[in-house]
């Protein structure tokens, strides 16, 4: 083979000058979380000057902790989206796991931290079973999904027939309602799921696996990597957080009702998407998801703040929503104009 | 006459001259062959042909017209591209016809009877094996090839044709027959581009030849006066040794085997048993479609086996667990780079790390330290032209690509290689630097297997050829004592060859 150098080259030609509103895209636009940075900050510095209820710290405290619970479903549905795949089942797992625990505290009175392991232990035998069946017929994960959440929600109300669950012990309603140094728990589990996830995707060879199955699986087949059972994995890990995510919000409650969840299916999926996951694989982060996820958990607190007409408040974050995920394409356009 | 003409024509793209100052002249009733290595400009002289590409400087002219004024003179070009480009689950006829406004088949609603019968004329003057009514992925390869063809050439209007490598999946008699349609059409007075890697396919049908050297136009020939040497020559700037053989110089002993398959069957093969040794490069030989390409899967994992076994150095390799044969030190390099070779969405560096992030962590992290060492001795080893590691894959050329794989593929210092048509869509150049890659690491005890569809390079690369006709295996050769006729016989079925060295 030749020995022609092809050293990279060095940092090529001086970088342009750009006005510095440009630079500024332009920067942003290269960094894969740049999107959803400058739109949180938009957002962010906005609803600072919009509203002055908005920078307290009761209401940082009231988004943080409404976050905590979408975040953990965004962790778990986001790698599933950079694997190529999606599970609409994690509303109905979390709720399944939620009710499933009040079952087993209150009604069984089983000891609360053995009743939230077996939950979680439940919640990643849903998602398992999802990646099995999805793996095993090689069903698509969309439609196999929609059919499991039936299963699974149908499970939550033959077990409590609609009716919530009350009388959840004080040691774990400690976990939904507490503040450690003015954080809310929850907030902290997040943060520590979303710390181990992002290190186990960005560093470590399993991470590259997902990656290089959501850009192309047949290769990663070819590679010898074993996609089917990183495939299972990975459902197995959305559903375990989903359940984490669940069982929080009844100790936050102090009930077990039936249609915790309900709500955690779409919000998740559109966060991923505003924090640059793409619905189509092999690009984003879970970082950038949870960011995402902020975007929106800001939205709804400010359109609360706001006191818009509740009738109106959908139509408004939905719109915010369509607005976030623009701007990376907007700014890729408007960096393009006058480039080549 | 001409009925098409480019003057200097310069395309620039950011940080690359793609094209230069070319000029190309097409005449009706000519063939006219575009020849370059990969990267030379082939594809970005023929979007501009095709209207794709507006070129910076230079003008476009058909018929005596400026094309780039009045875009719809572009109509008249017809184009093929190489990769198959159908819809799939819609019928043949339909293919034929998007988008349903060039033949009257009534501006709201598609007639089906008309379209079907406009159709059947169509597959018998092309000789594709299809019902008009059939859907499309349920027709072979090369029938979606030759459905292409006629898709361009049933324009009315079209007086440019140009076809780029549209052999490369087709059969030796597929070939032939579409050459005759070429030369049909030619003979209508059609001005034919063809653009192709295969020399004997070149001087077969081609007038004119116009060979194209990074992004300039080295000259215009005729091909009569043209021989394989210079054409090479010109294409490459340097003389490539034609006759330079790559067979391993260290000979395997007959005990050395590091391989064994044993009654091996599965989809599309089947009762498949052979040994491979050390060190060896041992060649399969047979036409599209003979089941090689699935054994080899097969025995990798890819694909399941209904029966039979394949042993690495004794040990099984389960079925259909691709990372248990990695594990045990065999690597595939498919045929098919864009689907089963690269992850586009994916770095150069993460595509080439990708087959070792086992070798390269501590305590379970990826060494980032490690990884760009090992990336960047596979850049420079197997002479990847990038600008960076950190540049996406999909942006590099097919060559580069390519020697991206087979990089990552080495770097993981397997036992036993498989190479699939290795060289498939690849520069003479870039040819010879792979061949002498597989002697190399054959030399250094590598058990290979070579699968490919051109004779000659199993002649000058394997030291033993095994043909497979119609999913059986068929014969193994001695290269060296066995002549190509034999070997031919034995890869259309021929019986009376059939022989074991």
């Amino acid at each position: 083979m030749s020995l022609e150098t092809t050293v990279p080259a060095a940092p090529s030609q001086q970088p342009p000058k750009l006005p510095p509103f440009k630079a500024l895209i332009s920067r942003l636009a290269v960094n894969p979380l740049g999107g959803v940075v400058a739109a949180l900050v938009i957002i962010f510095g906005a609803s600072c000057a919009l509203s002055p209820h908005f920078l307290t710290t009761f209401n940082m405290v009231i988004i943080a902790r409404a976050l905590a619970f979408i975040g953990l479903v965004t962790i778990g549905q986001s790698i599933l989206m950079i694997l190529g795949e999606l599970d609409l089942s994690v509303g109905a797992i979390g709720g399944l796991a939620g009710v499933v625990g009040g079952i087993l505290m209150v009604q069984l009175g089983l000891n609360p931290w053995l009743s939230l392991g077996l939950c979680l232990l439940m919640g990643g035998a849903c998602g398992l079973l999802n990646g099995a069946l999805i793996t095993q017929l090689r069903l698509h994960s969309l439609v196999l999904t929609i059919g499991m959440a039936g299963v699974y929600g149908g499970a939550n109300l033959v077990a409590t027939k609609g009716v919530a669950i009350t009388g959840v012990p004080r040691d774990i309603t400690f976990l939904g309602r507490g503040l450690v140094m003015g954080v809310p728990v929850p907030f902290l589990v997040l943060l520590v799921c979303l710390a181990i996830v992002a290190f186990v995707m960005l560093r470590t060879p399993v991470g590259r696996y997902i990656y290089a199955i959501g850009s192309n699986p047949d290769a990663a087949r070819m590679l010898g990597i074993r996609v089917n059972a990183i495939r299972m994995g990975a459902f197995a890990l959305a559903g375990f957080l989903s359940a984490l995510a669940g069982i929080l919000m009844v100790a936050r409650l102090g009930t077990a009702q039936p249609s915790i969840g309900d709500t955690w299916v779409l919000g998740p999926i559109a966060a991923a998407v505003i924090g640059g996951v793409a619905t189509t694989g092999g690009i984003g982060s879970p970082i950038g998801a949870v960011l995402g996820a902020v975007i929106i958990g800001i939205i709804e607190d400010i359109i609360v703040l706001f006191g818009i007409s509740p009738y109106w408040q959908s139509v408004v974050s939905g719109g915010i929503v369509v607005l976030a995920i623009s701007f990376d394409a907007l700014a890729r356009r408007y960096l393009n104009r006058d480039a080549v | 006459m001409t009925v098409l003409q480019i003057e200097a024509v310069r395309k620039t793209y950011p940080g690359v001259v793609a094209l230069d100052h070319v000029d190309l002249t097409l005449e009706p009733g000519k063939i006219h062959i575009l020849a370059g290595e990969n990267g030379a400009g082939k594809s970005t002289l023929i979007k501009t042909l095709t209207g794709l590409v507006v070129p910076d400087e230079g003008a476009v002219l058909i018929e005596g017209r400026d094309a780039l004024h009045d875009r719809t003179l572009f109509e008249k070009v017809a184009y093929v591209p190489q990769e198959l480009n159908l819809f799939g689950p819609m019928t043949v006829a339909e293919n034929m016809f998007m988008p349903f406004n060039r033949s009257g088949f009534g501006h709201l609603t598609v007639s089906r009877r008309a379209m079907e019968k406009a159709a059947a004329e169509l597959i018998k003057r092309f000789g594709i094996h299809a019902k008009p009514g059939q859907f499309v992925n349920r027709i072979s390869v090369p029938d979606q090839q030759l459905l292409q063809i006629a898709r361009a050439a049933c324009r009315e209007e079209f007086k440019v044709l140009i076809l780029d490598e549209p052999t490369s999946s087709l059969t030796a008699n597929e070939t032939e027959h579409l050459f005759r349609i070429i030369r049909t059409l030619r003979d209508d007075g059609c001005a034919i581009v063809f653009v192709s890697h295969k020399m004997e396919e070149i001087f077969a049908l081609g007038d004119t030849v116009t060979v194209l050297r990074n992004g300039r136009s080295v000259g215009t020939y005729p091909m009569r006066e043209m021989t394989e040497d210079q054409l090479i020559r010109l294409m490459s700037g340097s003389s490539v040794p034609l006759e330079e053989k790559f067979q391993p110089r260290v000979v395997a002993t007959e005990s050395d085997v590091i391989l064994s398959v044993k009654d091996m069957s599965g989809p599309g093969f089947s009762d498949a048993s052979f040994v491979l040794r050390r060190g060896e490069i041992l060649g399969f030989a047979g036409l599209v479609g003979a089941g090689r390409s699935e054994l080899m899967q097969t025995i990798f994992g890819y694909l399941r086996s209904t029966g039979g076994h394949a042993f690495l150095e004794g040990e099984e390799i389960p079925k259909g667990r691709t990372d248990r044969a990695v594990a045990l030190g065999m690597v595939y390099l498919s045929e098919e780079r864009k689907h089963h070779g690269i992850f586009p969405l994916l770095s150069v560096r993460e595509n080439i790390s990708l087959s070792v992030l086992d070798r390269m962590k501590r305590g379970g992290i990826i060494s980032s330290a490690r990884e760009n060492e090992v990336v960047a001795d596979t850049i420079r080893q197997f002479d990847v032209r990038t600008s960076s590691a950190g540049k996406k894959i999909a942006h590099l050329s097919g060559g580069n690509q390519q020697k991206a794989i087979i990089g990552r593929a080495m770097a993981r210092r397997p036992r036993v290689l498989i190479f699939d048509e290795p060289t498939k869509g690849i520069d003479i150049g870039t040819k010879f630097q792979i061949y002498r890659i597989i002697q190399q690491l054959a030399e250094e005890g590598v058990g290979i297997i070579l699968v490919s569809s051109e004779m000659t390079e199993l002649q000058r690369c394997a030291s033993r050829i095994i043909t497979m006709y119609s999913g059986r295996i068929t014969g193994s050769f001695d290269q060296a004592t066995t002549d190509v006729n034999t070997l031919v016989g034995a890869i259309i079925g021929a019986p009376e060859n059939r022989h074991v060295a």
